[in-house]
């Protein structure tokens, strides 16, 4: 393993901060409604200096009811997807692990759909039901993945495969025969979309991802020993378990967090933690907050596509993942194979 | 080891601590409240839309989008052409609406792009527009008026674009369309009220097979063309199996304009059709098709009934208006239509 200091962490996180930042500034200034740098800057200037009212009313509707929650949103989501696919990757000790491909993704799709049929109006109920579907997929995938006591890579993908697509049809089915218009928008948000931010000021989401890439952090030591095989981890004293279980957890509330805002989008948690290793190596306590970091980058500038490409029309973001992220697995898979 | 722990509780005191910087910020909220264009200003009107939703407008509308190429029918249809500042990709009636700016999806529309048009007032349908898209806006600060765009009556619509055109000022020109639509639909009343109910099968897509239920606008619209959907479904747009189409035998078939474009389905193709061909109705000839344009909940929703009801009762309108008698159905069966071959039975 690569001797890895603090300082190289610091600084790597500091560069791919400094573009996660850039390309949160380029989210800013590019949309449907023209605004240039130098309003931005007024705009953003004035509030953080107490005097909103200078700022025209457009300016203020544009940059912070539409531009930024969206942007804040991608980054929600495209760290929670990508240290939840980093957490299954290390949990199955499988490369391939990515909570769309195995289904964690519909699970908590179909846990959101049924709590907006049961509860629409409870608060974080949609979270929580999110959660329990992502938790739950996982699980059964693990369990019908696992042949002899190890996880094998074809057995688990084909789990993960019967997994989405027996979901798909729960969600089908319930979304024909469920009444009510609040499911029409259902078929755009399952293909993962952040057009439509929460209603609620949801500063505690973002409370929620903080802890759950915080605990997987927590185990990135351990789960480095693990990957390099269960009984040395286990002799060198690493409650192997008890690391499992915190990462179960964590990944699988990340996963559920993400979809109950946006709905399914794939292949964040492939591509991210795949491209943050070639570029960074596969040490946990570094691929951990760069893929979170990673993740966020990758769904602004691809949301930042979705509505730009063909504005004013506006295509879902999970299809823009889908487009780079399906033959970049393809690619893994095979590599894999040879 | 240790200094990743002690990394790790950095990080995770700056994050809380920047949760709380973003809480703060998230005070200024109220101030900004007086700012906005929602407080009241005299003259503003609070109406309730067709969805109980308040909405507060300007009194005098000049900046209209609407969402859904219906609106974008009726607000042409009122003369108000030219407070029309944007409306959606779909609006392809008038062809005129095609060149107004374009806000995006009915589905989907683009928000910067709406507040960039600086609309008064901001026209959805519960037909096609989202409820998400609704909200957004009026957390935006822009009036939306949602009007009931399916689960209706032929009536039901025609009250929807009076109250419409109420809000944007265009009472009497609204008064005069409905009336005139009114009369239209009486006067087809009273030539087919004596009629035999036409039992037909409405397509609205073809692959896969949906049909309409029975509280939409199109199955009240049938009843006003002198017909009946053969399918009874509580859903609006149920799929329905070709297997039951053979069963219950359909007198006519009419088909809507497909989505997107407005392909007719031609009779040659649907003769070429296995088990399509071998029904009564294609091999009477008996294939009406609207176009897409036509079946809106909008004022061009009186054409595609008088379309229907002559093509479907064309012994109701051959002879002079001075022959009502019903039972003259044998022999008036052989004029031709436009559309239907005379039914060989």
């Amino acid at each position: 393993m690569r001797p890895l200091t603090a300082r190289r962490v610091a600084l790597v996180c500091a560069a791919l901060g400094a573009t996660l930042f850039v390309a949160v500034v380029i989210s800013l200034r590019m949309g449907a409604y023209p605004i240039s740098i130098p309003e931005i800057v007024m705009t953003l200037v004035n509030r953080f200096i107490g005097r909103p009212n200078e700022i025209p009313p457009d300016f203020w509707n544009v940059v912070y009811e539409i531009r930024l929650p969206r942007i804040a949103l991608g980054i929600l989501v495209g760290a929670s997807l990508s240290t939840a696919g980093a957490g299954f990757q290390a949990l199955l000790r499988n490369p391939l692990a990515d909570p769309y491909v195995l289904g964690v993704s519909s699970g908590a799709a179909l846990g959101a759909i049924i709590s907006l049929a049961i509860a629409p109006q409870t608060a974080g109920m949609i979270q929580f039901a999110a959660f329990a579907g992502a938790g739950g997929t996982i699980a059964a995938v693990y369990f019908l993945g696992r042949r002899g006591g190890h996880v094998d890579t074809a057995t688990l993908l084909l789990a993960g495969i019967v997994a989405v697509s027996f979901l798909s049809a729960v969600i089908m089915f319930l979304m024909t025969t469920l009444p009510g218009r609040e499911f029409r928008g259902m078929a755009f948000w399952l293909m993962g979309d952040l057009a439509s931010p929460p209603p609620i000021r949801s500063h505690w989401l973002y409370l929620l991802l903080v802890i759950g890439v915080g605990s997987i952090y927590t185990t990135s030591s351990d789960l480095n020993l693990i990957l390099t095989g269960e009984q040395e981890a286990r002799h060198l004293g690493v409650n192997v378990n008890r690391v499992k279980i915190v990462v179960y957890v964590a990944a699988s509330l990340l996963t559920g967090l993400a979809v109950s805002v946006s709905g399914a989008i794939g292949y964040v948690g492939l591509l991210v933690p795949h491209l943050m290793r070639m570029m960074f190596g596969s040490d946990y306590r570094l691929l951990i907050p760069t893929s979170a970091l990673g993740g966020a980058i990758l769904i602004v500038l691809a949301d930042l596509l979705a509505r730009t490409v063909v504005a004013p029309t506006e295509l879902p973001v999970g299809a823009m993942t889908a487009l780079v992220g399906a033959p970049v697995f393809i690619y893994l898979m095979r590599r894999r194979v040879r | 080891m240790d200094p990743f722990r002690n990394a790790l509780k950095i990080g995770l005191t700056a994050a809380l601590l920047s949760f709380g910087v973003l809480r703060a910020s998230a005070d200024v909220e109220p101030a900004r409240q007086n700012r906005l264009p929602l407080a009241v200003v005299p003259g503003d009107q609070i109406v309730t839309d067709d969805v109980g939703r308040e909405v507060k407008m300007p009194a005098e509308v000049n900046r209209i989008v609407t969402l859904a190429p219906n609106l974008t029918e009726i607000v042409y249809a009122l003369g108000l052409a030219d407070k029309l500042v944007g409306d959606t990709n779909e609006c392809n009636n008038p062809p005129a609406a095609k060149s107004k700016p374009h806000v995006g999806e009915p589905q989907n529309p683009s928000l910067e792009a709406i507040v960039a048009l600086h609309p008064d007032l901001v026209l959805a349908t519960t037909a096609i527009n989202r409820v998400e898209t609704a909200d957004a806006l009026k957390r935006l600060g822009i009036a939306v008026y949602t009007s009931n765009g399916e689960g209706q009556t032929v009536l039901g619509i025609l009250d929807s674009i009076q109250r419409m055109a109420d809000l944007m000022a265009a009472k009497a020109k609204g008064a005069d369309l409905v009336a005139q639509m009114r009369r239209r639909l009486d006067e087809l009343h009273a030539r087919l009220e004596d009629r035999p109910m036409i039992h037909v099968l409405f397509v609205v897509w073809l692959d896969p097979l949906t049909t309409i239920g029975q509280s939409t606008f199109i199955a009240d619209a049938l009843r006003w063309a002198g017909a009946e959907s053969i399918v009874l479904s509580k859903q609006n747009w149920p799929q329905v199996s070709l297997e039951q189409v053979v069963r219950l035998q359909p007198e006519y078939l009419v088909f809507a304009g497909t989505h997107g474009e407005s392909r007719a389905t031609e009779l040659t193709e649907l003769r070429a059709r296995p088990v399509w061909r071998d029904l009564d109705a294609v091999r009477a000839g008996h294939v009406v098709n609207l176009s897409e344009k036509a079946i809106r909940p909008s004022p061009g929703l009186v054409d595609a009934i008088e379309q229907l009801a002559h093509d479907m009762h064309p012994e109701a309108f051959t002879v002079g208006s001075g022959d009502r008698s019903p039972r003259n159905g044998k022999q008036l069966a052989l004029e031709r239509s436009k559309e239907s071959i005379p039914c060989a039975r």
